[in-house]
């Protein structure tokens, strides 16, 4: 019986999937489908909230022994802290520590979306997010390195330790590189990620019931499909950490870059 | 909070300069940057010249290059 309605259900089940597949209707419970309120943008709300919630809640009456949730708080700060200010960026680093931390937790929590149940997809594999991350620490790490060498910037920046005649050849790669590569990358790498471990999710899922329409013998291979999803999912979830600790730790690097004296 | 207890563990604020991380990322991007840069820049040649790629395949040949000499002077000893 049930496994009859899963055959009905999925029978007009879409495979294989596609970039429609990120673009969301609206859920908004008042107006039509052109509201901008999709599942996306309560994801995004929801991480917000959580978060805030979260560091007051465990940091409104701080104790000499932490209780469990300060524990938590305290070492996630501090993990970004010491871990990754202070060891990529040095002393100078601490200042930055709020900022990276608050990138961290965003990062991660929004990444978290895509393997949460029914929740299953990151606000960050829609490219403006990461996108909008990547824009911030662009503009701080110039503005940094601005503030700390003035215009001479520009020559820590972009003039390299070489011969003044190869120079014409090597300033335009370093500007390329520095100011142009850097924010698009940063961008490119988490949006891509997300958007690929939703992606194998749905081709998974979808596949296990676009096998099981197409023959009733094809039942094991789906449920092999789905124990695929399965496994997925926690691979997902060390690229979900692992992403948020790449784009915190390069946006230190390109901190650190900016400080660093002249060479 | 702050002075009421010593730090459980060091604060690190002492430790010595930074390694260079993400370094591995930098090389690629000189690599990379450098055959994007010139090889498009020769490209655009071709167009105004009207040659065939001769003058992008130099252009990306060079950047290489280029790019392989930043990363020795910038990542290298």
């Amino acid at each position: 019986m049930v496994t009859g309605q899963t055959i009905v259900l999925a029978a007009d089940v879409p495979f294989p999937p596609s970039v429609e597949d990120f673009y969301l209707p609206s859920i908004a419970p008042w107006g039509g489908h052109d509201v901008w309120f999709t599942k996306i943008t309560l994801l995004v709300w929801l991480s917000v909230a959580a978060l805030i919630i979260f560091f007051l809640v465990s940091y409104r009456k701080p104790k000499l022994v932490p209780d469990k949730k300060q524990w938590l708080a305290e070492s996630i700060y501090g993990f970004v802290r010491n871990n990754i200010a202070i060891e990529m960026i040095g002393k100078e680093g601490v200042r930055f520590a709020p900022y990276l931390a608050s990138l961290f937790c965003f990062i991660f929590v929004t990444n978290l979306w895509g393997i949460i149940p029914f929740a299953q997809i990151s606000p960050n594999s829609h490219i403006a997010f990461p996108a909008i991350f990547a824009v911030i620490s662009w503009v701080l790490f110039i503005y940094v390195g601005f503030k700390k060498h003035g215009i001479g910037y520009l020559k820590v920046a972009l003039v390299p330790p070489a011969p003044w005649f190869i120079l014409p050849i090597l300033v335009p790669i370093e500007f390329f590189s520095n100011f142009i590569v850097r924010p698009f990358s940063l961008a490119v790498r988490l949006f891509a990620n997300m958007f690929a471990g939703h992606m194998l999710l749905l081709v998974f899922t979808l596949g296990g019931f676009a096998m099981i329409n197409a023959n009733g013998l094809l039942a094991p291979v789906s449920i092999l499909s789905w124990l695929m999803t399965i496994a997925l999912t926690f691979l997902d979830f060390a690229i979900i950490a692992l992403q948020a600790y790449v784009f915190t730790v390069l946006t230190a690097s390109y901190i650190q870059g900016s400080l660093a004296e002249g060479h | 909070m702050a002075g009421q207890q010593p730090p459980s563990e060091p604060r690190k604020d002492d430790a010595p300069p930074p390694p260079d991380s993400g370094s591995g990322y930098v090389a690629i991007s000189y690599l990379i940057g450098g055959m994007v840069v010139w090889g498009g820049i020769g490209w655009l040649v071709d167009r105004w010249l009207g040659t065939n790629g001769i003058a992008m395949g130099i252009g990306a040949v060079v950047g290489g290059a280029a790019g392989v000499y930043l990363i020795a002077r910038r990542l290298g000893a």
